[in-house]
């Protein structure tokens, strides 16, 4: 399995690596302590709400026999993802006790009386221009979107730059793209992994990288997750003034429209945002529910590829592990060959990889069908990469000239249990074991040669 | 990364369809005001709400004479969101359940003189599997539904044959029905209809904590039930009501082809029509389509 630390779950690992303060004050905020709710796994959810009209802490104990045997461990991970948050607090008296955190508390119980009102009121409709359909803000999202990633990936092909400074680009490129001297800068593995995911988890991703950097920019972490949160609860397709939001946050929401989160326009006198699909879908805790796109791409058995596409984000990942042989206004034809694949490999790219790709974008024509892409085009991708892999590399030290038979049986013991023994030769008394067991083997032999 | 097309969203997501006893003739005689009860429903259903992004809850009111929808979070999301005051949920529901009271008020006028004092919960639950059928029809992508009775009026033995189809029902589509009887004597029908479509059934010892009730029992999801410990039926009350005289018996006679329950020895099934033969008569047994059992 490749590595697997690109894939930000969600966001409330960020959250909750916080600090206590931060925390704290995140949690003055009632649409955050909601939206925190609801990211909470279910069993979590379950015991906040039944904690929320206890004052007093309940021991864990009690807490335990809530529980069936068979969920304890659900229930261990409950308990310290809560602790993990501090909405529940540990105390250590004679016995563990729970105690809900009373910000959390307070706010959750005038939500659940009081019912979710919204952040901010929309705009009458007066006021505004004729506002954008639920489907065009979509199309525009999407659209957005695209083009951000497609500026990321390869800075020369977008056709209207973002307002990201290039050193913000930077950031986010970081870890998706290497670029040795002089050369175009090329996708690392855990890059091409990133184009694999779906759009909300990319964004997820982004979202992280543009927090984390925030701090850099003087700007405090929990102020941007309070504020993107909030977003997270407005209403898509409707117009919020933008005077209502502060400094910092209107520039945020600059560059939220450059990632498609939301649509900025401008009437005569006020000027409003449009929070899109992407926005709302923010808070929602699990990263599928954005719903599928449509696949495009058609594999066929003599590993001629076809693709129904019109953007250029496709063809730059096409190009990464095949041959594109022409473009038609909204097909793109491409071949897979040993030279592409090879140079995918070079990549980092893995050939689980480019078939989960091919799988999970399959056109649906060829989607309903079992092989999605032809098993023998899959078997030959696979071949292609074992054969780069024949030779398996492991440093090693080369050990010679034993004084006995014994210190020799000894030393090659020694080294088979630590795992580290490589080769042995026992008529001439030689061995190799693993550089890793080296510096153990040398303490071993100076305290048999003693 | 591979994620197999599935129906459901994740484990949490639920829709619940909450029935609601408005019986007058019961909250009159009821320690525990209508009011209060609705407070710590409309509590309930925030806090279901609340939970996920995606869960949805709809209200069916069970009057004495009609049932009707009064509210379904998936339409009221989008509307105006209440005055000031008070939040666009409660003001919703409380106006449409205000409009059900006068109408099924009047309705019950226009019959004779009320001799009905149970509710007419085999229309609600009936209304409840019709909103989830559709729920299950429309869309690729569905919550995990259940229906919660939160009933107070006593059985009502003459819809005895309309709600064990309902709870049957209910089971083949694998749709639990919890129930929280809030009334005096248990209800027997609720006990059954848990039990069977693998529910839970409750009757809180202290009504002013309903809502840490509700909360604690009924507002666990169906994924995490797996997990939690939750109240287990101690002795359901299995008995059947009659088709004649649609009263509750313990012992009665069943006819052998449609299994018709009787408490009295007929002739004639009157569902579907089988002559019975005499009770011990011997000539019965050599003809096989005229038995009678005297067992249940």
């Amino acid at each position: 399995m490749p590595q697997v630390k690109i894939i930000a779950k969600n966001f409330m690992d960020m959250v909750a690596s916080l600090t206590a303060r931060d925390l704290d004050r995140l949690y003055e905020n009632p649409f955050i302590c909601e939206a925190i709710v609801r990211s909470l796994p279910p069993l979590a959810k379950k015991y906040v709400l039944q904690m929320l009209y206890i004052d007093g802490s309940v021991p864990a104990k009690m807490m335990e026999e809530w529980v069936l045997p068979d969920g304890f461990t659900k229930h261990r991970v409950a308990i310290d993802r809560l602790v993990q948050l501090r909405i529940f607090s540990e105390e250590k008296k004679k016995e563990i006790t729970y105690r809900l955190n009373s910000t959390f508390q307070t706010n959750l119980r005038k939500h659940l009386i009081y019912g979710g009102a919204l952040p901010r009121e929309p705009m009458p409709p007066g006021i505004t221009a004729r506002l954008p359909s639920l489907e065009e803000l979509e199309a525009y999202a999407l659209g957005q979107w695209e083009c951000f990633l497609l500026q990321l990936i390869s800075s020369a092909q977008a056709e209207k730059p973002t307002n990201f400074s290039s050193s913000m680009m930077k950031i986010f490129q970081r870890g998706l793209l290497t670029q040795r001297d002089k050369e175009a800068p090329r996708l690392t593995e855990s890059g091409f992994q990133f184009l694999l995911m779906d759009t909300n988890a990319q964004l997820w991703y982004i979202v992280r990288e543009y927090i984390s950097n925030s701090q850099e920019r003087g700007v405090n972490q929990a102020d941007l997750i309070s504020f993107l949160l909030e977003l997270s609860f407005h209403v898509a397709g409707e117009a919020y003034n933008i005077n209502t939001v502060n400094d910092l946050q209107r520039s945020m929401i600059k560059d939220f429209a450059d990632l498609g989160l939301v649509k900025l326009q401008q009437g005569r006198k006020e000027s409003w945002f449009i929070p899109t699909k992407l926005a709302t879908n923010l808070s929602v805790s699990l990263t599928d529910s954005s719903g599928r796109k449509e696949g495009f791409v058609v594999v066929e058995t003599n590993f001629r590829m076809y693709a129904y596409s019109t953007s250029k984000l496709h063809t730059e990942i096409l190009r990464l592990f095949s041959r594109v042989e022409y473009q038609l206004p909204n097909l793109i034809v491409g071949a897979i060959t040993k030279e592409s694949l090879y140079n995918a490999f070079e990549n980092g790219i893995t050939s689980e990889q480019i078939i989960s790709f091919l799988q999970q974008n399959a056109h649906p024509r060829v989607a309903e069908k079992i092989p999605s892409v032809p098993e023998n085009v899959c078997d030959q991708i696979r071949l292609w990469e074992s054969d780069l892999n024949r030779v398996e590399m492991t440093p090693g030290y080369y050990y010679d000239e034993f004084p006995s038979r014994d210190v020799f049986e000894a030393a090659c013991d020694y080294a088979r249990d630590r795992s580290g023994l490589l080769w042995e030769d026992s008529k001439k008394m030689r061995l190799v074991v693993k550089a890793e067991v080296h510096m153990h083997m040398r303490e071993f032999l100076r305290g048999q040669n003693k | 990364m591979a994620s197999a097309p599935s129906k459901l969203y994740s484990d949490d997501v639920t829709l619940v369809v909450v029935l609601l006893d408005t019986n007058p003739f019961f909250w009159s005689t009821s320690s525990f005001s209508f009011s209060q009860f609705i407070t710590h429903v409309l509590v309930f259903v925030n806090a279901i709400l609340t939970m996920n992004q995606l869960n949805q809850v709809v209200v069916i009111a069970t009057g004495y004479n009609s049932c009707d929808y009064i509210y379904d979070s998936s339409l009221a999301s989008n509307q105006s969101f209440g005055n000031g005051r008070m939040p666009a949920l409660c003001a919703n529901l409380l106006q449409n359940l205000e409009d059900f009271m006068v109408k099924d008020e009047q309705l019950g006028k226009e019959e004779s003189e009320g001799r009905i004092t149970c509710s007419l919960l085999s229309g609600s639950l009936s209304m409840a599997l019709c909103y989830i059928q559709r729920i299950f029809r429309s869309g690729s992508l569905h919550p995990r539904p259940r229906i919660l009775c939160l009933q107070g009026s006593p059985d009502g033995p003459e819809q005895y044959v309309a709600i064990m189809n309902a709870i049957f029902s209910a089971q083949r589509s694998m749709v639990p029905i919890d129930s929280c009887y809030i009334g005096a004597q248990n209800s027997a029908f609720l006990q059954q209809a848990s039990y069977i479509t693998g529910g839970v059934h409750h009757k809180p010892q202290q009504l002013d904590g309903l809502f840490q009730y509700l909360l604690t029992i009924f507002g666990t999801d169906l994924h995490s039930r797996n997990f939690l410990q939750l109240p287990k039926p101690v002795g359901v009350d299995f008995r059947a009501s009659c088709f004649c005289h649609k009263s509750t018996i313990d012992m009665g006679y069943i006819c052998s082809v449609c299994l018709s329950i009787f408490c009295k020895h007929h002739k004639k099934c009157s569902t579907c029509g089988s002559i019975f033969g005499q009770a011990q008569s011997d000539d019965a047994s050599a003809t096989n389509r005229k038995r009678k059992t005297p067992d249940l």
